[in-house]
């Protein structure tokens, strides 16, 4: 029989240590002593659960007909982005693919635009026709420099969605309204104390105050931004303070809006007021839609959609929110398989299909807008096809200029909007501030390094 | 003879050498893990990060900037806030469970200190997650309470109750953990210091006054300094609880500003500055509380 040279008798410390002491060799030799697959073996990093699961469920297809690719999806849910950071300045351990969000994305491109991790994919869009089959706009969040970094996973386009019954029994018929004006005046019909206790028990529309994410929504659909495409500040310009100072009308001189409960738009609080309707409006990009399918079911058939309100007749009636893009790192040994995935993920039109049908997210593809899934009637909005308006507003994206200083910049913006909207300080001083400082970091930088 | 002699040699030089290798791997752990990291962020203090491959040196330009920086003196603010609420509400209400917890008059006192414990066990992310829904502003248990007075309080959408809210938090967390450290102070006084107490009059507040609180003197000093050292490193459970210290930053804290600094911003060297700052705040901050309660004394 077999007999190990050591017993836990004889283990000079004892049994504890002993089993200690097996237990860490064999999980060094389980650690150590995988293999890898063999063939090409490409690893995917991903950020978003929805994504991770579509890209489970299409993953496998494309490794079946491409035998000898396997490719390795990792979901690190929010923390990805630190990861990949850490993984970029070591230069090590970055993977093939990754997903990036937008508001993230500002800070891979610090630096010399040759040190940026990501590989530029112009010449290949170019090369393949890509660029004419997507929306244009949708690029910039993703570019740099004339560099595209990035293909966008999403367009994001927003609507309003709105309490039909609620407003309806204001008096209001909202799919007349065409402008924020027109909005204004039946806002202010619909938000109303209904008990008489001197309490506003319902507000037209639903905004946030503590970020950016409600206001810039607002200013990129009149075409402003925070960065124009040449990478100046333009957030203290005439458009980004008038717009500021209607949102700041909305709740401190119409007083139709209310501040989002909780700490956003998806927070718990946020969806209760809901269900009290306690808010009619909310300013949702395809992806809420998504997001209040699944939290607040309950709520089916009670929400309808227009298009945002214009800013003057004829005006462009949606903007963008949110995004993604998928990239391949520098780090990546075969970059031409790692497009063949990108393109397979990204622009293949039965996946796309899949995609909104779980999410309601709409792809950047034109050609993948014909299918009938777009056009079939949405039961959560009370039969309303909402991709039908979701793609009718897709070609009018307003561009997002991208810059390294967004991360810096959307941090003070977020105290700018809140010192505005609780009277701290007007829209023309807070903006004003907000760009002299944004200024200020950005000159110290080429001080420190020359061109930026 | 001779290999006799190189025998020799070997273990005399094994026992030289022996308790050095038996310490080294201490040492390296901590070469690799602590002191390379500590050097290099000091180094990383003086200079500027400029994108993935570049830095330039800057000097103390990082420290200027600092001392200059009005976000940094808010979430300094903010920082101490905290500490100071923590000092002030938590250690009390610890020091006061555990001589309820230590009193013979309560029952069930194993399942309580049990219970108090507890909540030190549930991940900072979780207690945020689960405190988001407690400060729920239309159906969170505290407004449950507060609407009753006609106030629906947005305690993670008003600055100014932002950090009590934090605060409050903390408290549910760490006040149970704090008083096991106390319940073992009080469970280390000696009985005849109290029937000598008792001898020569003393009611129940003098006892707690001359006997019971120096002879917890070094627990007190300890679950000070550590509870100050933890109060101004926090940052899970407001990054969390505020979604990243909003509104304006009224719940921005020195390290979420150092996180912030170094990964949302890239500015790792302006980072690596705000972690010595910190270093250097809380290493004079518990130096002086020790000093102040006596624990450098010879007796």
């Amino acid at each position: 029989m077999f007999r190990l040279p050591i017993d836990s008798e004889s283990f000079p410390l004892g049994k504890g240590p002993m089993v200690m002491l097996i237990l860490f060799l064999v999980s060094t030799l389980f650690i150590f002593g995988r293999s890898e697959k063999e063939g090409e073996n490409l690893e995917f990093w991903i950020f978003a659960n929805t994504h991770y699961e579509e890209y489970q469920a299409r993953v496998p297809i494309f490794e079946a007909q491409n035998p000898g690719v396997n490719v390795q999806l990792i979901n690190f849910g929010g923390t990805m982005h630190d990861k990949l950071l850490a993984a970029m300045l070591s230069n090590f351990g970055a993977p093939d693919l990754v997903e990036v969000e937008i508001t993230s994305i500002g800070r891979f491109l610090k630096g010399a635009i040759d040190e940026v991790g990501f590989v530029d994919l112009r010449p290949r869009l170019e090369s393949e026709g890509w660029m004419e089959k997507l929306v244009v706009s949708r690029f910039t969040p993703w570019s740099y420099r004339g560099r595209i970094f990035g293909i966008p996973h999403d367009l994001h386009p927003v609507v309003l969605l709105y309490r039909d019954d609620l407003f309806k029994a204001a008096g209001v018929e909202m799919t007349e309204i065409e402008t924020w004006d027109d909005f204004i005046a039946v806002g202010k019909k619909a938000t109303r104390d209904l008990d008489g206790d001197g309490e506003v028990d319902q507000y037209a529309i639903v905004l946030d105050r503590r970020t950016e994410s409600d206001y810039f929504s607002l200013l990129l659909q009149q075409g402003g931004g925070f960065f124009d495409e040449a990478g100046n500040v333009i957030i203290d310009s005439e458009l980004a303070i008038e717009t500021l100072e209607f949102f700041v009308s909305l709740f401190n001189e119409h007083k139709i809006a209310t501040p989002v409960y909780g700490t956003w738009h998806g927070d718990p609080s946020n969806f209760a007021a809901m269900q009290d309707g306690k808010i009619l409006s909310i300013l949702s990009p395809d992806w809420y839609v998504g997001i209040l399918k699944s939290q607040v079911p309950q709520m089916s058939g009670k929400w309808k959609a227009i298009a945002m309100p214009a800013w003057y007749p004829g005006g462009r009636r949606t903007t963008t929110r949110g995004g993604t893009m998928i990239g391949i790192t520098k780090q990546c040994e075969n970059p031409d398989l790692a497009w063949e995935v990108l393109k397979f993920t990204y622009f293949d039109r039965p996946g796309l299909v899949n995609r909104y049908e779980t999410t309601r997210i709409i792809p950047p593809l034109k050609s993948a807008w014909d299918a009938p899934i777009f056009k079939e009637p949405d039961v959560y909005l009370g039969g309303q096809p909402l991709g039908e308006l979701f793609i009718e507003l897709a070609p009018n994206m307003p561009p997002r200029y991208q810059n390294p200083y967004w991360s810096e910049g959307a941090d003070l913006l977020n105290d700018a909007i809140f010192a505005a909207v609780t009277e701290k300080q007007t829209p023309r001083e807070a903006l004003t501030d907000l760009a002299e400082k944004v200024r200020a970091l950005m000159a110290k930088d080429r001080g420190r390094w020359g061109d930026l | 003879m001779r290999q006799k002699r190189t025998k020799n040699l070997f273990w005399n030089q094994q026992q030289k050498i022996a308790p050095y290798l038996f310490i080294a791997p201490f040492y390296l752990l901590f070469v690799i893990f602590m002191g390379y990291p500590l050097i290099s962020s000091l180094v990383m203090s003086l200079y500027e990060m400029r994108g993935f491959q570049s830095r330039i040196f800057v000097g103390i330009g990082n420290f200027t900037d600092l001392f200059r920086d009005p976000i940094f003196w808010k979430s300094l603010r903010n920082t101490a806030y905290f500490a100071v609420g923590t000092l002030t509400l938590q250690l009390p209400i610890a020091l006061l469970l555990a001589i309820l917890l230590n009193s013979k008059f309560v029952k069930g006192k194993n399942i309580l200190r049990l219970a108090f414990f507890a909540p030190v066990l549930v991940a900072g992310v979780f207690v945020a997650i689960i405190f988001n829904l407690v400060y729920d502003q239309r159906a969170g248990l505290v407004n449950q309470e507060f609407v009753l007075f006609g106030k629906e309080i947005g305690w993670l959408n008003e600055e100014q109750y932002v950090m009590p809210a934090v605060i409050l938090t903390g408290v549910w967390q760490w006040a149970g953990f704090n008083m096991i450290y106390f319940l073992a102070g009080l469970q280390g006084i000696r009985q005849e210091l109290y029937e000598a107490a008792a001898v020569d009059g003393a009611n129940w507040w003098q006892a707690f006054l001359h006997v019971t609180l120096p002879s917890l003197r070094p627990v007190i000093a300890f679950v000070f300094v550590v509870s100050m050292i933890g109060s101004l490193q926090l940052f899970d459970l407001p990054f969390i609880l505020t979604n990243g210290g909003e509104p304006a930053d009224a719940g921005s804290t020195i390290v979420m500003y150092l996180y912030k600094n170094g990964f949302q911003f890239m500015r790792l060297g302006y980072a690596a500055t705000i972690g010595w700052v910190l270093f250097f705040i809380i290493a004079v901050i518990s130096i002086v509380q020790l000093k102040l309660l006596g624990i450098f004394r010879d007796e």
